[in-house]
């Protein structure tokens, strides 16, 4: 173990003294310092937060991302070049202890440098609006809606395949499938279908009401607010694009079973523009012991249209779950994650490429993994054509790689949404625990059984 | 377990990305290393000394046979704790300061603090860096590097010490010193393997030897041996005169040989030692004469090394095999063949007597580096006069504690 140490101590000096890392965090530090003044977002305060943690934390994640694979990959192949490593294994230290020392020494500067990063970047988002001039108003939202660290719920989706299945036998029956649906395949068809049944769910006729329960709603504090977020799509525009509407929430249980009015219950009428996000603050008190908090919507008749909720975005309700301070930490924290995964992979690719070689592979590696997302979407789009041969190749590489874009920390933060330990236990487990350490395994391996003085030209 | 080094039938082909053979690096090699003994690995560039090296420390995988270092492979951590290596170049972290060099390499062997402190103080002296111990060592010259090379593969005391090229780089002085320590290093019944190519360097201090040529032994034996003349005698007198000259050669004829008379030559290397000395000597007693301390940051390693070696050398007052002490010198002085060449005798003399108002100026000038074993050092150096190699050898690790006890009861005293 003192070995180990004394190998991680050494790389951590190594990449001090060298000024590979030095290099680094001076040219962060200024871009840091100038990002506070020149990103001004779209000029409100809370665009001028925005702007400033997105670019100064993705920055910061992308420098130090690089630099963990020059750190990493630089301080074997060196050790190898200049053959300092004859003088090191030729002592009573394992040639496994002396890889996992210096993954152990990229760690903890990571480690170091991520918290100094953080803390600049932190320190400078909670100060600059004190310097900015803007209203009381402006100071509020920027309260609300961007230190905060809200939990997002939408509405389970519900279970239509029994009604998709009996539609589609329906028409096949009444032989209006060809009709309706040209040269579709069944399961296009199906999609199609469902789709339909899905937007009926989620859509009130005129006069009608619609209603969404949710559970397990916690928010921090009870004198906080809660935000129901939604949009309104229509079947024939009404005029204005306005859609007047009746919101209802609550406990509603109180009012289906009449048990008495415990928890307060609100109402709003209101008149919205349609395609247009919009929020409703509602007091946190509305929120019933067990975490319960039933929305009511209806249709006023004088709109003359039915009114759709989106899908994917059409309604939501957001509550302050956390503070902004442990979602940043949280975020920072996934950053590291992804710093881990890249020391890895950077000792890996050392312990058999030369300098160049592996420094390219590893970059090759991190900008597929932070458009993995992308990458996959356009194999899957493929692998309709060549779906054999592309699901036992390709697809598992892909999968192995981690997902960078997936586990994007600034986009929480922008939006204010929560980041939840659940979800950075998620990304740990993927990025660090499954595929870092398999490749930290494939390197001890590849490692332990190289001729270390073979000269290869 | 007979030899420290044995290799069977050792063979490393090198190949290329093919797979196709290229190089016959070393070929069906059986080499044995006893138990305390020096032993010179020879031979021309690309003869494979360096790749049985790298072979022997398992840098390198054999093509065919096996190697048996002290009784195990030199990659186990029971065995590679036993082992000093020196490379061929000293390969160092260039960002380290020498100390933090040392330091490193000694928490490799999981040293504890104390005692990693306490050698590298001493190794840093023994090798003359003290006065440059913090400076990074990708500033060092290459024989700098070389001794804090040599010192990195001292740190851990080994039984088994294996130098490749130790000499090169380094100059007369360094060279000669080097020498010195392997001869003291083999008496204190240290196996010693070195490698390399200036036959005059191997030729004072191995005992036998191994001459590598495409990879295999071309020839093999003790030193001596191998160059004894059997066919020739040489004798040595005082200045005779030229009568007692023709008396011999009459002798001579007499048995039908024939009789070459001159003088006898000084090595080179000698003459060059008694110069280096001379001038030394001179320029610090002027300096001394002046001021207290003030010696040139370029002679003050050989001075401290000096004062090392003298160390060395007068602390082993019960060492029976007598090896140019100065005060056994005069005790056998009459024996010709006493191991070492009178000149060198005289040398090591000489650089005892002038070390001698030398020291108390190395102590004075060292007491302001805040360094507690140096304190410890010079106090130590006037009562017991314990040498540095001692507090490296294990055998004396009850000593060095009680040293180390000795050292505190003093401060404490002063205090």
């Amino acid at each position: 173990m003192r070995s180990i140490w004394a190998v991680a101590a050494n790389t951590i000096k190594q990449a001090l003294r060298m000024k590979v890392a030095v290099v680094f965090i001076v040219l962060l530090v200024v871009l840091l310092g100038a990002l506070g003044f020149s990103a001004t977002g779209d000029g409100s305060l809370k665009g001028r937060c925005q702007s400033f943690v997105s670019y100064g934390l993705s920055l910061t994640s992308f420098l130090l991302c690089i630099l963990t694979i020059v750190v990493s990959v630089y301080t074997l192949t060196s050790d190898i070049r200049d053959r300092q490593i004859y003088t090191v294994l030729t002592k009573p230290i394992r040639r496994f202890e002396y890889l996992l020392g210096k993954f152990l020494g990229v760690v903890v500067l990571d480690a170091g440098l991520v918290i100094l990063f953080s803390a600049v970047i932190y320190t400078i988002t909670i100060l600059a609006p004190r310097f900015y001039d803007a209203s009381e108003d402006e100071r509020a939202r920027v309260r609300n809606e961007f230190f905060t660290a809200r939990a997002g719920l939408k509405p389970a989706a519900v279970d239509v395949s029994e009604e998709v299945e009996a539609s589609y036998e329906r028409l096949k029956k009444g032989g209006q499938l060809e009709e309706l649906f040209k040269g579709m395949s069944r399961k296009e068809i199906m999609a199609r279908l469902r789709k339909q049944k899905e937007l009926q769910k989620r859509s009130a006729a005129v006069g009608r009401e619609l209603m969404w329960e949710f559970e397990d709603v916690k928010p921090l504090d009870a004198n906080e607010s809660l935000f129901i977020r939604f949009k309104y799509d229509v079947s024939v525009n009404p005029p204005g694009y306005l859609v007047y509407g009746r919101w209802v929430v609550g406990d509603l249980r109180q009012i289906r079973y009449g048990t008495g009015i415990e928890t307060p219950i609100y109402q709003y009428d209101r008149r919205d523009l349609i395609r247009t996000f919009y929020e409703i603050e509602v007091p946190a008190e509305a929120v019933a012991d067990d975490g319960y908090i039933g929305v009511a919507f209806l249709n006023f008749p004088l709109n003359n249209t039915t009114v759709i909720f989106p899908l994917d975005d059409g309604l939501e309700i957001l509550y302050k779950a956390d503070t902004f301070t442990l979602n940043f930490i949280r975020a920072s924290l996934v950053v590291f994650l992804r710093l881990v995964f890249l020391a890895a992979l950077g000792l890996l690719s050392a312990s058999f490429l030369s300098f160049p070689v592996a420094i390219l592979v590893c970059l090759v590696v991190f900008f597929t993994a932070s458009f993995s997302g992308f990458v996959l979407e356009s194999f899957d789009y493929m692998s309709e054509d060549l779906s054999g041969v592309y699901s036992y190749t390709f697809r598992p590489l892909i999968r192995l790689l981690p997902r960078f874009d997936r586990f994007n920390p600034s986009s929480f933060l922008v939006s204010a949404r929560l980041l939840s330990w659940v979800l950075v236990a998620k990304a740990a487990a993927f990025m660090v625990c499954i595929k870092a350490l398999l490749l930290c395994f494939l390197a001890l391996l590849i490692f332990s059984y190289r001729e270390i003085a073979k000269v290869t030209v | 377990m007979e030899y420290a080094v044995e290799t069977f039938s050792l063979t490393k082909i090198f190949s290329d990305w093919w797979g196709r053979a290229k190089v016959r690096a070393v070929e069906d090699l059986n080499l044995q290393v006893r138990h305390n003994e020096v032993f010179g690995l020879l031979g021309p560039n690309g003869s494979g000394k360096t790749t049985t090296l790298k072979m022997l420390l398992g840098l390198l995988y054999p093509t065919k046979g096996k190697v048996v270092v002290l009784g195990g492979e030199s990659t186990e951590s029971r065995i590679s704790s036993r082992i000093g290596f020196l490379p061929e170049e000293s390969y160092l972290y260039r960002y380290l300061t020498a100390r933090e060099t040392l330091d490193f390499y000694g928490r490799l062997f999981g040293l504890k603090r104390r005692v990693r402190k306490m050698r590298i103080e001493a190794l840093l002296d023994m090798v003359g860096l003290k006065a440059v111990a913090n400076r990074a060592v990708g500033t060092f010259s290459k024989g700098m590097a070389r001794r804090i090379g040599l010192a990195q593969a001292l740190i851990n005391d080994p039984d088994l010490l294996i130098l490749d090229e130790p000499t090169t780089g380094l100059d007369p002085v360094g060279t000669r010193q080097i020498k010195d320590l392997v001869l003291e290093l083999a008496r204190r019944g240290k196996t010693i393997l070195l490698c390399s190519h200036l036959l005059a360097d191997v030729e004072d201090i191995c005992d036998r030897i191994a001459i590598l040529y495409g990879g295999r032994i071309q020839s093999e034996g003790e030193v001596k041996e191998l160059l004894l003349q059997t066919g020739k005698r040489q004798i040595t007198t005082g200045n005779i005169s030229d009568a007692a000259v023709e008396k011999i050669r009459q002798v001579v004829a007499s048995e039908e040989s024939e009789i070459e008379v001159s003088s006898p030559m000084e090595k080179l290397e000698t003459f060059f030692m008694k110069t280096v000395a001379a001038a030394e000597r001179q320029s610090q007693s002027t300096s001394g004469a002046l001021v207290s301390g003030q010696i040139s940051g370029f002679l003050r390693p050989d001075v401290s090394v000096d004062s090392v070696l003298d160390k060395l050398v007068s602390a082993d007052v019960s060492g029976s095999e007598v090896w140019g002490s100065a005060e056994t010198e005069a005790v056998d002085g009459d024996k010709a063949g006493s191991g070492v060449a009178e000149a060198d005798e005289q040398l090591l003399e000489r650089l005892t007597k002038r070390s001698e108002p030398s020291e108390p100026k190395a102590v004075v000038s060292e007491e302001g580096s805040e360094t507690k074993p140096v304190e410890q050092m010079g106090a130590e150096d006037e009562q017991s006069s314990e040498d540095i190699l001692d507090e490296l050898t294990g055998d004396s690790k009850e000593r060095e504690a009680d040293k180390h006890q000795e050292g505190g009861g003093e401060r404490g005293g002063d205090a």
